[in-house]
């Protein structure tokens, strides 16, 4: 997280994974902390000059005395929706279970493409070669896991049993 | 504190503000569409005939549900080539396949962390498609409505899906690529909705004596295994350990953005008869299968080759401190 926090503060983070982490830079933790770190750093190499420690808090309350802008707000899940995920999100964090004999026996020489996240994607590659029957199990193991089973019942699975491709 | 240094933080919210009500003009009717499609897909009965076409291929299959109090069945009967069956009760999926008389048994290990679209989730989904409602067409001898899903960058496909506009049941639904080209199609050409009864959604094989292969997936933490980046949009979702085919455990991670999915699968390599390395794709499934060191990686996803590569490529293990 901290270098994802690095890459946002130097603007190299893409717009679309940005939301997030600012989201969570926006509540009081070790997010929020680090992004306060990573600017005191930046000004103390640009031999900026510290702010006033309550800089902050005169934004803010300097903001909340604006007049309101009547604008309809961004559509938002109630909170009542996102409880029972959250409930299901620790009750699914206590069933798991560490699998740490899992792995290779020694580890990758080196990760490969670290820089994966700034690579562009490439034109979509023709995938000229079909996927061969004995991927059938790998595609119905995933099907059982899609959303769109959601929106479409079982009828996506005949992609997952087909005899010939 | 002067007025003039307030500025640019009025001009993030005024931005915020009108890009929301953009996102809200543009979708709400359709988000609407979206959500009727979902409760149909959970609440109605029906038993129908759909085509699956991808590139020129094409195949029919017979679809039945069941909606009763104590639980939902549904079954799919693949009506061309080699017979196989499948059929869904609550959260078992059992598919029959009656030539190599294998029963193959898919288990959610739970309904909570079964990755569904939910209602109150459709909204966000906006984040990563524009949605709107698009024209009127007639499938199978209903009226429908379509909604239109275009993706906001080039790591997903688009989804145009066509729905009755009485009950909400889903007619038929498309998948796009970036260009707008059709990848595949999924089309009812006849459709009951109602009048089913328990008997229709029962497996039509007795399966005794067959072999049975049950994934007996749990959930799990698959330690030292992650991406070095994630895709964008795209979060874990699931993380469990497995069974597939008669061999080995495998490690199953799914990333998902809502509505596209992609699974990770990690298992040794010397475990089965591996797939060779390498892109394979069929309509909008994408394959990728790599190697790190004795491990095999293959990530399977409803999405552009591009992206089930990159995530594979992403892969990394690092050993547990």
């Amino acid at each position: 997280m901290k270098t994802r926090i690095s890459q946002l503060v130097d603007g190299e983070l893409e717009a679309s994974s940005a939301g997030e982490l600012i989201a969570q830079a926006c509540r009081p933790g070790e997010a929020a902390d680090t992004w306060c770190v990573y600017h005191l750093i930046g000004d103390a190499l640009r031999g900026a000059r510290p702010m006033p420690a309550d800089f902050a808090e005169r934004i803010a309350s300097r903001i909340a005395q604006e007049p309101t802008v009547l604008a309809p707000g961004r559509i938002a899940p109630s909170p009542r929706a996102w409880f029972p995920m959250a409930v299901a999100a620790s009750l699914a964090a206590v069933a798991l279970v560490g699998w740490v004999a899992f792995g290779p026996l020694r580890e990758p020489a080196m990760a490969p493409q670290a820089k994966v996240e700034s690579v562009p994607v490439p034109e979509a590659i023709a995938a000229a070669v079909p996927i061969p029957p004995e991927a059938n199990d790998y595609l119905l193991a995933h099907q059982a896991y899609s959303p769109r089973v959601s929106l479409q019942g079982m009828a996506p699975y005949v992609r997952s049993v087909a005899s010939e491709r | 504190m002067s007025a003039e240094a307030l500025a640019p933080a009025r001009a993030v919210v005024l931005c915020a503000a009108v890009w929301a009500a953009a996102a809200q003009a543009q979708s709400e009717d359709a988000l609407a569409l979206m959500r009727r499609i979902h409760d149909a897909t959970q609440k109605l009965s029906y038993r129908g005939t759909f085509v699956y076409q991808h590139g020129a291929r094409s195949e029919t299959s017979r679809i039945t549900r069941f909606v009763d109090p104590d639980g939902d069945i549904e079954r799919v009967e693949v009506l061309d080539g080699v017979p196989r069956e499948l059929v869904r009760t609550r959260d078992v999926v059992r598919c029959y396949l009656p030539e190599s008389r294998v029963v193959k048994i898919e288990r959610r290990t739970s309904d909570r962390s079964f990755p569904a679209l939910l209602p109150e989730r459709v909204g966000a989904l906006a984040r990563h498609y524009n949605i709107v409602l698009g024209e009127t067409s007639r499938i199978a001898g209903y009226d429908c409505r379509a909604v239109l899903l275009s993706p906001r960058d080039n790591l997903r496909y688009g989804y145009r899906l066509y729905a009755d506009a009485k009950s909400g049941m889903l007619l038929k639904a498309v998948t796009v690529d970036a260009a707008g080209q059709r990848i595949e199609q999924f089309t009812f050409t006849q459709l009951a909705i109602g009048g089913v009864t328990r008997e229709m959604v029962r497996a039509r094989h007795a399966a005794t004596k067959w072999r049975i292969e049950d994934a007996e997936a749990s959930p799990a933490r698959l330690d030292g295994w992650s991406l070095s980046a994630e895709l964008p949009g795209f979060r874990k979702v699931v993380e469990l350990r497995r069974r597939m085919g008669d061999a080995k455990p495998v490690g199953q991670l799914v990333y998902s953005d809502g509505l596209a999915a992609v699974s990770v699968f990690i298992e040794p390599a010397e475990a089965r008869q591996s797939l060779g390395a390498g892109a394979s794709g069929s309509g909008a499934l994408h394959v990728y299968s790599r190697l790190i060191e004795n491990f095999r990686v293959t990530v399977v996803g409803e999405a552009p080759a591009a992206s089930v590569q990159r995530i594979a490529n992403a892969v990394e293990y690092r050993r547990p401190q």
